[in-house]
């Protein structure tokens, strides 16, 4: 019954379930899509883990996009999904100087929809160099910086327990500590970011 | 502009974490994934379009290869073609706009031969076995040398000079000279041939200026026939060096005549002319005809040297009587070749 239920959702309810990080959704997203863009990368000469990470992308992707709040599909969940796929396995092969792929699904053909695509794809290669700048800023930061940040922003600890966990004598300490480990990492991710663009 | 940035690193430090606790999740959704099923259930989706047929969608995935090599493969077909076709047109062309000027005698009927005076009566001989090929020579000096284009004497069996008043001799190929189409004859081989007055021309070396009013005697016919006209260019057919281009009227025939200036001096061979345009004839400067004298091996010489005329006795004339006076001296030569 709750496999039935679940095969109901709209294009519409899974985009706002994704943007919440629900487990089931993205089962879900698994389940519908990953056979067909398993199916297309391994007929064009890509492996499994290929696939898994060609689909991994397009989730993020599909999961920013999602979290902005202001997507609005132009084609089928899974006509967009399929066409982003095939977007990135296409600049994986070219990297590989092979240009072209065999179809098993039709790709997003009319204008509207190619030209959202388009868009994402464009952000979604500037939101990957942001991402990877971000983790060598970060490595390049140094400890205890790298720790107190990664505790802080990735690991959601509150202040108190980071206080506790390096020993801070009271909490406005690591505020401040932390405030001065945050300028530095933004002078050496400002620095290249603002250089490249 | 300092707090926008602090907003900005802390937007990018949020989406950094976001992004890696996203991909976190994914990779263990992934790893909950029964992979058999997936493979199974990626069939149904595709046996459709399996079903369309292997050619079909081997069809769709190179159709845009397929009509790449096939455009390209007609391009080359066809460019090859048109190269080939425009690289014989110009050779053709090539050929056709320069004419050689001599005369290829076969299609010349025997009557008019008959009625050639011969002392020697060797003449008959000849009427009987029509020359193949004739062009125009003439003395350069007054011993038998003589001088006519190469490409009248080439590949030739025997060769044959007759002078205006109808007297034959056989001649003797002491030079060829290709690059400038010269070829040196010598006639006192023949017993029957003698000696000469002195030759009344001279050669002028000196490169001639334009508008220079040129004459030439030669044979397009059995007679002599006189043509004048002015040097039109200092250069040959395509910027040939070597030659002079000339506004006179010459033909089949011509070749190998001398061409005199208004004081009586050589100073060229008249060697071919341009068939696509009008009055546009060649000769062959005359220092090139030195250069063709220096080349000759001293073999083939026997010893003897040519030494050329610097006495001019025709300045003063009139061109009537410059013309009695050249005329004599200027031979008709026919050649001989067996028959391929």
């Amino acid at each position: 019954m709750k496999e039935s239920k679940r095969l109901d959702l709209t294009d519409t309810e899974l985009l706002v379930g994704l943007a919440e990080g629900s487990n089931e959704v993205l089962l879900q997203l698994y389940r519908r899509y990953f056979p067909m863009v398993l199916h297309f990368i391994t007929s064009n000469s890509g492996s499994e883990d290929d696939a898994k990470d060609i689909y991994q992308e397009a989730l993020v992707l599909l999961y920013e996009k999602a979290k902005s709040g202001s997507f609005e599909l132009q084609a089928q969940l899974k006509t967009y999904l399929y066409s982003v796929v095939r977007r990135l396995w296409l600049k994986q092969l070219a990297q590989r100087s092979r240009f072209m792929v065999r179809d098993v699904e039709k790709p997003a053909s009319d204008e509207a929809a190619l030209g959202q695509m388009n868009d994402d794809l464009l952000d979604h290669e500037e939101r990957d160099r942001q991402f990877n700048l971000m983790a060598e800023s970060l490595n390049r930061l140094g400890e205890p910086c790298k720790t107190l940040l990664e505790d802080f922003y990735i690991q959601h600890l509150s202040m108190q327990e980071i206080t506790e966990k390096f020993g801070y004598t009271n909490a406005d300490n690591a505020k401040t500590q932390k405030y001065k480990c945050l300028m530095r990492l933004k002078r050496l991710f400002f620095a290249e970011y603002k250089e490249k663009r | 502009m300092e707090t926008n940035d602090d907003i900005d690193i802390e937007q990018a430090l949020r989406s950094y974490s976001d992004r890696m606790r996203f991909r976190q999740q994914l990779t263990a959704v992934q790893e909950q994934l029964n992979m058999e099923a997936m493979y199974e259930s990626s069939h149904p989706t595709t046996s459709g379009m399996i079903e369309e047929g292997r050619v079909r969608s081997l069809w769709r995935a190179y159709r845009t290869t397929l009509a790449v090599a096939a455009s390209a493969a007609m391009i080359t077909t066809f460019g090859s073609i048109f190269l080939y076709r425009a690289y014989q047109d110009g050779h053709q062309q090539q050929v056709q706009q320069y004419r050689q000027l001599s005369k290829e005698l076969q299609a010349v009927r025997t009557s008019q031969r008959r009625l050639i005076n011969d002392i020697n009566g060797r003449g008959h001989g000849l009427s009987l076995n029509p020359a193949q090929v004739a062009g125009t020579g003439f003395l350069l000096t007054s011993d038998g040398y003589f001088v006519t284009n190469n490409h009248i004497i080439q590949n030739a069996d025997s060769v044959y000079v007759q002078s205006s008043k109808g007297e034959v001799y056989k001649a003797r190929v002491v030079h060829a000279d290709r690059t400038h189409d010269l070829a040196i004859l010598q006639l006192c081989e023949d017993s029957s041939f003698r000696p000469l007055p002195p030759v009344p021309y001279c050669f002028d070396l000196k490169p001639s200026d334009l508008g220079e009013r040129v004459y030439t005697l030669g044979y397009p016919r059995e007679e002599i026939v006189y043509g004048e006209g002015y040097l039109s260019s200092g250069t040959g057919y395509r910027g040939d060096s070597t030659a002079y281009q000339l506004a006179i009227s010459v033909n089949p025939g011509n070749s190998g005549g001398p061409l005199l200036n208004e004081k009586g001096n050589i100073i060229g061979i008249i060697s071919g002319k341009q068939t696509t345009a009008e009055d546009v004839s060649f000769a062959v400067k005359a220092n090139y005809l030195f250069e063709a004298l220096n080349g000759i091996s001293t073999e083939s010489m026997k010893g003897q040297s040519i030494r050329l005329n610097h006495k001019n006795t025709l300045a003063k004339l009139s061109r009537q009587q410059q013309i009695k006076r050249v005329q004599d001296y200027v031979y008709q030569v026919k050649v001989f070749k067996h028959k391929e």
